[in-house]
């Protein structure tokens, strides 16, 4: 290494790779595959992975807790302590807030309707949202003409409404929603905000899936819970809870089981659910795929070891008179070894940087097809390299043993 | 002052007791430092074992040798490397170079392996380049020179770390007269300047050139003679 042996024997197998181009292109093509499959592999289930993540993202962020209603009576008839439940009421979200103020960086609160709208072009029978709290937002909802309602809108139960473009289509064809006037039910309410269209496509080639979405005809919650689906307990159907930390996540989404438990007459007519906790099962599911392709580049590294470990055998008995000339002249078992396995790995090194670059290609061209974005990690740029590594390794040790171990006298004599 | 060689009973047999080959059946052999021998003999008689037992490429099956003052019988395939690396300089009837390797890096190899640094190999590998008269061809590929040229290369080749003794089997067995001349008259050169030289030969002629000839026939030395 220090005298310059270790540069000399990798520019022995530069040339000699080059020589003999074909043979080593034969050799390498199970690395190059093997690192291609490995890495095409990985970074497809990383890109649909990504999309994925990209899809909640949207949908309002993983940093939510969902609490909604779910029934509690399966068969027969309710009994009394179940009849006398209240269900989720505002006053839950309320308390849940002031069990951890510091943790919860966010509420919202819905109650949901059905009622005849009516404008002066449509009239239709709709579901009608009543959003409190921070909904836009934890529902990666953005307004894009006019305003968002406020704390006192809500308190006061302002007859006013926000649309989805859909809804604008339908309602106000020509567009001008803002300051026209809505009747819900028997209610007027004025337009004071539209809401940004929703689009996203988890594959270029799908549907909207925020479609539903754009329908959305927003009102204060207070609004409907007063006039369309309303009593005196402030029953909402869902709420959510924006939570930034991890750890204060899971504390709160304990408690607040307990809580609403506690406040539930101890029936459980409820769900939570942790939408980070959630994704991030789902995605962990995805690992059964990556190691699928990490088995399929595996496969392929052995098999292309295997041909390596025969050429590498068919060849090393054409040199052998080389490797019984160089111990002549006193290279020593060792040395032979060590300039086989050089050239071995510069092979496999060579073999791996086109196998990633092919690799790349092809998770480009299968991405593009399937019209998601790419994303390649480079964690698996680096582990598709240290298995090729590892397998060239392993399948260059038996030839260069072979090669090392020649008698001098009988290596020199061979023909 | 110690002889380069000295072999005691040098015995060398292959295979085992039914179909045992003896190839050597003891040789008593002392060369001094300076000598330049001959090792003639028809094929089959040895001489290629023994040349081979002498360069340390294989081992003999019982009796002592001693190489430059050093026992060699016992030891390991790395130890003998290691021993044809610092005392052996070989050439050989078909010149062996390496055909993917400069003359210049042909040269280096031994000293390369007995872990000689870059620029001294270099400065070393011109100067024997020089002293078998071929450095202009220090860059080309041996494919490109003629046989003598080859075999230039190759004695430039064993002389890299200066060896206790050249051994040449056969050097101008692939060589025309003329050449071949030119190649012993290098041999004769490298005699006069000190280095101790081992000639295989079956040509009586060549060997003619020797000090001192000596005659194997069936595994034991038949005749030496002095010139």
């Amino acid at each position: 290494m220090f005298n310059g042996a270790f540069r000399e024997r990798l520019r022995n197998s530069w040339v000699e790779m080059r020589e003999n181009l074909t043979r080593s292109i034969l050799q390498s093509l199970g690395v190059i595959l093997g690192v291609a499959s490995v890495l095409g592999g990985m970074s497809i289930s990383d890109s649909m992975r990504k999309r994925s993540m990209e899809l909640y993202v949207r949908m309002g962020g993983l940093d939510k807790l969902n609490v909604r209603q779910s029934a509690v009576v399966k068969e027969g008839a309710p009994t009394a302590l179940q009849m006398a439940n209240l269900g989720l009421r505002s006053a839950d979200a309320d308390e849940g807030e002031e069990m951890d103020t510091s943790a919860v960086s966010g509420i919202s609160l819905r109650r949901d309707a059905r009622a005849r709208v009516r404008s002066p072009y449509a009239d239709q029978e709709r579901d009608v949202r009543g959003i409190g709290g921070d909904f836009l937002a934890l529902d990666g909802y953005e307004v894009e003409q006019g305003r968002a309602f406020s704390a006192r809108d809500i308190d006061t139960a302002a007859p006013i409404a926000i649309l989805g473009t859909e809804a604008v289509a339908v309602f106000f064809p020509n567009g001008d929603a803002v300051g026209r006037t809505l009747r819900i039910g028997d209610t007027p309410v004025q337009v004071v905000g539209v809401l940004k269209e929703r689009v996203f496509r988890f594959r270029k080639s799908n549907r909207n899936m925020f479609r539903w979405r754009n329908r959305i005809i927003a009102l204060p919650n207070t609004l409907v819970a007063r006039r369309f689906e309303g009593d005196q307990y402030h029953r909402v159907d869902r709420m959510a809870f924006r939570i930034r930390d991890l750890d204060a996540m899971a504390k709160f989404t304990k408690s607040l089981s307990s809580l609403l438990k506690a406040n539930h007459r101890q029936q459980e007519d409820f769900r939570l659910d942790d939408v980070g906790a959630r994704v991030r099962k789902q995605q962990s599911q995805g690992d059964v795929y990556d190691i699928i392709f990490m088995l399929s580049g595996f496969l392929s590294l052995i098999g292309g070891g295997i041909v390596n470990v025969n050429i590498q055998m068919a060849t090393l008995k054409e040199r052998i008179r080389e490797v019984g000339v160089k111990m002549a002249i006193g290279a020593p078992g060792r040395e032979v070894f060590k300039e086989f396995m050089t050239e071995a790995l510069l092979l496999t090194a060579v073999g791996s940087l086109a196998g990633l670059v092919i690799g790349i290609g092809f998770s480009k061209i299968i991405t593009a097809s399937i019209g998601v974005p790419l994303h390649i990690d480079p964690k698996s740029f680096v582990s598709a390299y240290a298995l090729a590594a590892v397998f060239g390794f392993v399948f260059a040790l038996f030839p260069a043993w072979k090669a090392s171990r020649l008698s001098p006298m009988e290596a020199l004599r061979y023909e | 002052m110690h002889p380069i060689i000295e072999t005691r009973a040098l015995t060398k047999t292959y295979g085992s007791n039914g179909a045992a080959v003896h190839a050597l059946r003891g040789i008593d052999l002392t060369i001094g430092r300076g000598e330049f021998v001959a090792l003639i003999g028809p094929s089959g008689s040895g001489k290629s074992t023994l040349m081979a037992i002498l360069g340390c490429l294989d081992k003999p099956t019982d009796g002592t040798y001693a190489l430059d003052g050093e026992r060699v019988e016992g030891l390991s395939g790395r130890e003998l490397a290691e021993i044809r690396n610092e005392k052996v300089g070989f050439v050989f009837q078909q010149y062996n170079l390496l055909p993917k390797a400069s003359v210049l890096r042909n040269v280096e190899l031994p000293m390369l392996y007995a872990g000689v640094g870059r620029k001294e190999r270099r400065q070393r590998g011109m100067e024997l380049l020089e002293r078998v008269g071929i450095p202009e061809k220090a860059r080309v590929l041996p494919a490109a020179l003629s046989g003598g040229q080859r075999q230039r290369v190759a004695v430039a080749r064993a002389l890299a770390n200066r060896p206790a003794l050249l051994l040449a089997d056969e050097p101008t067995g692939a060589l025309d007269q003329k050449t071949g001349h030119e190649v012993l008259e290098l041999f004769a050169d490298l005699h006069r300047q000190g280095n101790t030289i081992i000639i295989v030969t079956h040509d009586l002629s060549i060997a003619a050139m020797a000090q001192r000839q000596v005659e194997i026939m069936d595994g034991l030395i038949k005749v030496e003679e002095a010139a």
